[in-house]
């Protein structure tokens, strides 16, 4: 027997060890049959959301056409380098974001900055939605992302569409350019369905058709390990597929709208609009200087961005549409028309005072910009010669109202309801206008004379002025510019009406008024500069706008063919000098281009035009 | 000739046999998703081949070397365990190998053995009185200081199989169960606080264990003053405590409060476990394990992978073999005639026992993550030979089961 031990109770102790086993056991057993038993779909249910994530397929966004169906817009794939946020249990999801190795590692491999990155990680790890930290990678960073994918928790390569412009900067305001949402945008449109880093139209077309252009993104159920990698896609689920966005098609005609770029050559800022008279379509609209709005499609960065926006010359701004100018003498068309609706001038009529280049009213001078002056001159010749002294004293003749009233009717001082975002309105100054600005009943008329001319507190968009010229080319009927014709799948769209009444008054005083802006373009008038077409007459009338913060302002409305108009065109060029010198040439080389293809330009328009009527052309 | 099989202690040798084999195919399976180890289950193979041939040396060895060696070999370890601190290799932030070139092993595997080994021997004495300080006392302190020195590694998990061993081979040595439960008083006095959240659930229990016990006044006195300060200091411990390891107590009790920390293993581990249900999701198709969401999945987790693939039947199939193997290691004990085997069956025993209760309620949620592996079914050379180690010195009990 071993010493010591108390042999007499060992089958005692046996039996309370191997009931201590036993009762260990049980306690194992009864954990087993609680996970495996009891809870077991609920654990099923949490195994397959650990490794089910559901991805999101972007939908194509809508392409923007030009009249002839070119494409001004459309989507190619991009390869995007994303964040997925790991499962919430996953201690990856935390590790992330505070691992700076790792922060490294991602800020090498991407060619980012490590800031940047940490932010977009933060979020994606607060929201539990995929962050794209590249937009649009190059070859190179995919090629560092896939070596060292291993050390990358999280990264993945994604492919999204993204905005590809084929043009470039080409009618680059006008189309606007899409880019991913911002915080801003995404509270504003949570409703709409939006998500981090969606693609949004920002401006232009693109912003003002955004509900159309849109897709519906569709997605997919995926296989995820513990990483965030997608191993496979689901079987059990197929993937709802994305419906892509409507395509738009403009108004624009690429043709007139590369023409009118080139005509604008020269100009470093400024605005151009080409309109049809016959129905307010714009063929072309032009804003300098330009952006490519391809930029934004790849990501810009916040550099690039402030670049963009701090040199004072602001490529962003839709000059035609956004920005507001003094008429100057482009009004007296207005003047004029005002003046024979009335009956108070004839063509014939002459002012008590002859021009001698200047005119003295309430004790000052106001000069005429011939300094030698101009003689003694009837309505026609003083527009055709664009005589200040006549058309002051056509201003304190007419008085405030019958002239405001005309540059209502032409589609002045009020929004022209043109299918882009953020139109500015100008001003045109009324009665009312005065007695808010000074005592009631006791403003100067002197304001009526810089009226006549086009200065003083006038305002007026390049896109304003080219609806004007084409009312008066079209004889009054009032049109409401628009920029797209059709809309893929919606048979119903329809340009909406025009916003002002139009301009009811005889025929003679039309041809009066043509005649007078014809004489404008032929040798002798301030733009002769426009005509360039052997045989086609071109009617129009050049503006000199005083701008207190430096050179004048050019610029220049016209219409062509004279006789059956299918152009209607308005330049301001800023800070240039004359109209006649710097804006009319404009017209004569968009015309030269688009009516005269054998000169080299590219062009197959042809002096007679076909505009296709615009209710037919939906889709 | 007949062929004559030597009396080893054939249920032990199949259901150990059993639990290697499920555990290198779980180890296949764990191993066999892409970017893992491949080969490891080949490795591991070879290691059993190798741990075999220590179980047969260990088995066939008279334990009386062992006895005769005790003290020696547990110093020795004592040795390697404070020159783990000097030149021990570092993983996953804890010191608890040595390198022999490529070979590596813990010296805390072998001052287990050591120290079974010495409580054996020191046990197995004609005149032992546990009731005398003598005798109780030098026990606790071969037993505290190699805990402590595993414990700083640190290994908290292998460390604490050292007072179970004690404890178990106190009871076996003729100690009455109702005195170890008031010796134990205080740390089931500090388990339940941190339960419970207050020290009346204790109070409550301790009056009980002291009708049941019915101590000596002088002991009674001692620990009512033991248990008293802790109920007492524990709250304020508590306050004192640093945020994280406050956390790190909390995601021990409540995992699903931290799901980031060791919290997401449990979670992960209940989830695979979990949605294996009956009959698994079949060998080689635990998604959990293939998307490594499962952590440590062939290692620490592995018996998780086991109830992933193979569900219930499987999981419950381990425990049974487990059960066998405990069951086994105790009868031998109270089959041996000789001291020193017996309580050397119990205390190797109760070592096993701890760490598969450890790992296997790890795994399921009912114990803290502390990472110890499952004996046979995880991966790792060291401990599978050292396990098989453990069962060749109950077989050598077996095989000597009638000498004296």
């Amino acid at each position: 027997m071993p010493q010591g031990l108390p042999q007499r109770d060992k089958d005692g102790r046996f039996a309370l060890l191997a009931g201590l086993a036993v009762a260990s056991f049980g306690v194992v057993v009864l954990g087993l049959l609680r996970l495996q038993v009891l809870q077991h779909d609920e654990l099923t249910r949490l195994s397959e959301q650990n490794r089910i994530r559901l991805d999101v397929i972007r939908a194509p966004r809508g392409a923007i056409r030009d009249r002839s169906g070119r494409i001004l817009a459309d989507n190619q794939p991009s390869f995007d380098i994303v964040f997925r946020p790991a499962p919430i249990e996953s201690t990856l999801r935390v590790r992330a974001a505070i691992d700076p190795v790792w922060l490294r590692r991602v800020a090498g491999a991407i060619v980012g900055d490590t800031t940047d990155i940490r932010r977009k990680v933060l979020e994606a790890n607060r929201t539990g939605q995929t962050a794209v930290l590249r937009r649009a990678a190059p070859y190179a960073v995919m090629a560092a992302v896939e070596e060292s994918r291993s050390d990358l928790a999280g990264i993945d390569v994604q492919v999204a569409p993204i905005r590809r412009y084929p043009a470039g900067a080409m009618a680059a305001q006008l189309l606007g350019y899409a880019g991913e949402i911002n915080d801003r945008e995404l509270e504003e449109r949570a409703d709409k369905g939006y998500g981090l880093g969606d693609l949004i139209g920002k401006t232009g077309v693109e912003r003002g058709y955004e509900d159309m252009l849109r897709g519906v993104d569709g997605a997919e159920f995926v296989v995820v390990n513990a990483m965030g990698k997608r191993v496979t896609t689901l079987e059990e689920g197929p993937p709802r597929l994305p419906v892509p966005g409507r395509d738009v098609t403009l108004t624009l005609d690429l043709t007139i709208q590369r023409a009118l770029e080139v005509a604008m050559g020269k100009i470093d800022r400024g605005a151009a609009v080409v309109l049809d008279p016959r129905d307010g379509s714009v063929l072309a609209m032009v804003s300098k200087p330009e952006f490519d709005p391809n930029e934004f499609s790849r990501g810009i960065s916040f550099d690039r961005w402030k670049e963009l926006n701090s040199n004072g010359a602001f490529p962003l701004l839709n000059r035609a549409t956004q920005s507001a100018y003094p008429p100057g003498s482009t009004f007296k068309v207005v003047c004029m028309l005002a003046g024979l609706k009335s009956g108070e001038v004839d063509p014939e009529s002459h002012m008590p005072t002859s021009c001698n280049g200047g005119f003295w009213f309430g004790g000052r001078r106001f000069g005429c910009w011939e300094h030698g002056g101009h003689g003694s001159l009837n309505l026609v010749d003083a527009l055709q010669h664009s005589c200040d002294v006549y058309f002051y004293q056509l201003g304190l003749h007419l008085g405030l109202d019958p002239i405001a009233q005309m540059a209502r009717d032409l589609g002045l001082g009020e929004r022209t309801g043109i299918d882009l975002p953020a139109e500015a309105k100008g001003l045109v100054p009324t009665q009312q206008y005065y007695n808010q600005h000074f005592h009631t009943g006791k403003w100067p008329r002197g304001v009526l004379l810089n009226l006549g001319i086009g200065q003083g507190e006038l305002l007026v968009t390049p896109l304003q002025l080219a609806t004007m010229t084409a009312v008066v080319a079209n004889g009054g009927h009032a049109v409401r510019p628009h920029v797209v014709q059709s809309v893929q799948g919606q048979a119903t769209f329809k340009i909406p009406k025009p916003v002002e009444p139009g301009v009811v008054t005889d025929q003679a005083n039309w041809n009066t008024v043509h005649d007078a802006m014809h004489r404008v373009t032929i040798p002798g008038g301030t733009a002769n500069a426009s005509r360039t077409v052997p045989g086609m007459n071109v009617a129009g009338k050049t503006g000199t706008a005083q701008n207190p913060h430096g050179k004048d302002h050019a610029l220049f409305v016209c219409f062509a063919p004279m006789e059956t108009p299918t152009i209607a065109l308005a330049v301001v060029a800023e800070n240039c000098g004359h109209g006649s010198d710097w804006a009319a040439p404009v017209a004569g080389s968009l015309f030269r281009q688009i009516f005269l293809p054998d000169t080299g330009a590219v062009n197959e328009r042809t002096l007679h035009p076909v505009v296709a009527p615009v209710d037919s052309a939906a889709d | 000739m007949r062929l004559r099989l030597p009396p080893l202690d054939w249920p032990l040798a199949f259901a150990t046999l059993g639990l290697i084999g499920i555990g290198l195919a779980t180890v296949y399976s764990a191993t066999s998703v892409p970017g893992a180890h491949q080969g490891l289950w080949a490795k591991q193979f070879l290691w059993f081949v190798v741990a075999l041939g220590f179980a047969w040396i260990i088995a066939a060895v008279h334990y009386r070397l062992y006895d005769s060696i005790a003290w020696p070999l547990y110093a020795a370890s004592l040795v390697a365990l404070v020159a783990v601190f000097a030149i021990g290799v570092e993983r996953l932030g804890a010191k608890r190998w040595i390198e022999f070139g490529p070979l590596q092993f813990q010296p805390s595997e072998i001052a287990k053995l050591a120290t079974a080994f010495v409580l054996a021997r020191f046990f197995d004495h004609a005149r032992l009185d546990l009731r005398k300080m003598r005798w109780w006392l030098p026990p606790l302190f071969i037993t505290m200081v190699p805990f402590v020195l595993v414990a700083k590694e640190p290994d908290l998990g292998t460390a604490s199989s050292f007072p179970a061993m004690l404890v178990a081979m106190y009871f076996w040595a003729g100690m009455p169960a109702s005195q170890l439960v008031l010796g134990l008083s205080p740390i089931l006095n500090v388990m339940l606080f941190f339960l419970t959240g207050n020290v009346w659930w204790f109070a409550g229990l301790f009056v009980g264990v002291l009708a049941w016990a019915r101590p000596r006044v002088v002991v009674l006195l001692a620990m009512l003053a033991l248990n008293g300060a802790v109920a007492v200091t524990l709250p304020k411990i508590w306050n004192h405590m640093h945020e994280y390891q406050k956390r790190r107590i909390e995601t021990f009790l409540n995992p699903e409060q931290d799901p980031s920390g060791s919290g997401y293993q449990v979670i992960q581990s209940k989830i695979a476990i979990g949605s294996g249900g009956l009959v698994g999701k079949g060998y080689l198709k635990g998604s959990q394990k293939a998307l490594a969401y499962l952590p440590m999945r062939h290692t620490d987790f592995i018996y998780s992978v086991v109830g992933e693939e193979l569900g219930l039947l499987g999981s419950l199939t381990v425990v049974l073999l487990y059960g066998i193997v405990v069951f086994r290691g105790y009868r031998l004990a109270s089959i041996a005639r000789d001291g020193f085997a017996s309580l050397m069956a119990v205390g190797i025993t109760t070592a096993l026992f701890f760490h598969i209760m450890v790992n296997m309620l790890m795994t399921i949620g009912w114990a803290p993550v502390t990472g110890v592996p499952l004996p046979f079914l995880s991966y790792g050379g060291t401990a599978l030979i050292v396990n098989c180690i453990q069962i060749g010195l109950l077989q050598n009990v077996a095989l000597r089961r009638r000498e004296y």
